[in-house]
């Protein structure tokens, strides 16, 4: 292709040059939306799954957790507390005559703080009075 | 030809000549019709755009004309010129094509051709009533004294390329206006691609600040061991203690707790009401809350698996 083809089909060349340019410049949008698209997905899952990790072993990994256990022993009367075992990451307890009161404030403890519970056994002594077992873990 | 000479009149008697750099050739009049008109246009591609119907009459209309128009003295010279006619006389003459650097025409150099210049022994090219014309010197006087006319001397513009005049299939006008069409969308693409590329920069560095303070959870595998681990806990005690939460909403001042159970994965819980109306209003709301309920007299039990 010499000077005088190129000079004759200049006004042709130039737009296929535009052409190209604008064909090129929506292929790469096209190509960084799905970029975007495959990566956005791949980047949010990611930060879920860490944060959701992070805060799962915040809440039952916490190593504070034998310390909070201990409160159960001190929230009622010790004449209250037939028995407080407790060995490595798991507590054996047992209540008895307990009132209704004693028992929400115990029960709610419990629940409140992050360990399993094995076992729970509450039930009625006498009137306003019961007894309650539980075995928990962390 | 002097070889020096960059310039050179294109008349049909010329010699051949033997080129070694580019030349500029100046038409005459043989290979171009011209016509001056005083027209109310502002620029020479609205000029440009009326030159065919200016030349209908003059024109064979079975050849492929090409058209250049400049300003001359306040009015439009138009010329009408075969490009092929042009290309094929002077590849005879041994002129290439792409030698040609500029094509001008001859009436271009009106002022300068008042006197005539013998462009052959039998042609002469003078400026007659403004328009230059190719005169046979039979007809000059014969004391006619023919100017020395230096073109190298002559001042010309408004040339026109061998390229730009042989025929594109799509105008100047419109190569402008769809090639800046194009670069437009072009333009518009990259900035939406990039801002869309960017867009996902932020969540980039959250991931980056993440990774670099929990360094031991960049391995997937290692964050699924501990998803594994974790999370079945968490929804196990989460349901426990829901289910808990769930049980003393059904008691009241009518009614109280005989017994609660959390067993492997069950809970059940025993209730005592002090009518029929508040036993079955208990087992309505058990129900509710996804518990199955039996009632023994007044006891209701309830219960769930986890």
């Amino acid at each position: 292709m010499n000077i005088m083809t190129l000079q004759r089909y200049k006004n042709e060349i130039i737009l296929l040059l535009s052409i190209l340019f604008a064909l090129f410049a929506f292929i790469y949008k096209l190509s960084a939306t799905t970029y975007v698209k495959e990566n956005q997905l791949h980047i949010q899952d990611q930060i879920n799954e860490v944060t959701t990790v992070v805060s799962l072993k915040k809440q039952w990994g916490d190593k504070k957790i034998t310390n909070k256990v201990k409160a159960l022993k001190t929230i009622v009367p010790a004449s209250k507390i037939k028995s407080f075992q407790k060995k490595s990451k798991k507590l054996i307890a047992s209540y008895s005559g307990l009132t209704a009161n004693e028992l929400n404030k115990v029960n709610n403890k419990l629940i409140n703080i992050p360990v399993q519970i094995i076992l729970l056994n509450i039930s009625q002594s006498a009137k306003n009075q019961y007894t309650m077992e539980f075995t928990c873990k962390w | 030809m002097d070889k020096s000479n960059n310039k050179l009149f294109i008349h049909s008697d010329m010699e051949p000549v033997t080129l070694e750099h580019s030349v500029e050739i100046i038409l005459t009049p043989q290979f171009y019709t011209f016509i001056r008109e005083n027209l109310d246009v502002k620029f020479s591609y609205q000029a440009k755009q009326i030159a065919a119907s200016l030349f209908d009459d003059y024109l064979n209309t079975m050849i492929d004309y090409q058209y250049h128009v400049n300003k001359c003295d306040g009015e439009w010279c138009f010329f009408a010129y075969n490009i092929d006619e042009i290309d094929y006389f002077l590849e005879s003459k041994g002129i290439e094509k792409h030698r040609v650097s500029k094509i001008y025409f001859a009436q271009q150099l009106d002022k300068e051709l008042t006197k005539p210049v013998q462009l052959s022994a039998k042609n002469a090219l003078q400026t007659i009533d403004g328009t230059v014309t190719i005169i046979p010197t039979r007809l000059l006087e014969p004391d006619t004294v023919f100017q020395t006319f230096d073109l190298e001397d002559a001042k010309l513009s408004s040339g026109i390329t061998m390229g730009a005049s042989l025929n594109s299939f799509i105008s100047l006008k419109e190569t402008i206006l769809l090639s800046s069409l194009f670069f437009i969308l072009g333009a518009v693409s990259i900035t939406e691609g990039s801002r869309i590329k960017s867009s996902i920069g932020s969540e980039n560095e959250k991931l980056t600040q993440l990774f670099n303070d929990h360094k031991s959870y960049r391995n997937s595998s290692a964050r699924k061991n501990i998803l594994n681990t974790y999370q079945k806990i968490d929804n196990d005690e989460h349901a426990k203690r829901q289910s808990i939460k769930e049980i003393s909403k059904l008691l009241s001042a009518k009614s109280q707790l005989l017994a609660l159970k959390i067993e492997k994965n069950k809970i059940s819980a025993t209730i005592k009401t002090s009518d029929t109306g508040i036993s079955k209003q208990v087992s309505r709301n058990a129900k509710a809350k996804d518990f199955k309920s039996f009632s023994n007299g007044l006891d209701v039990k309830v219960e769930k698996q986890l």
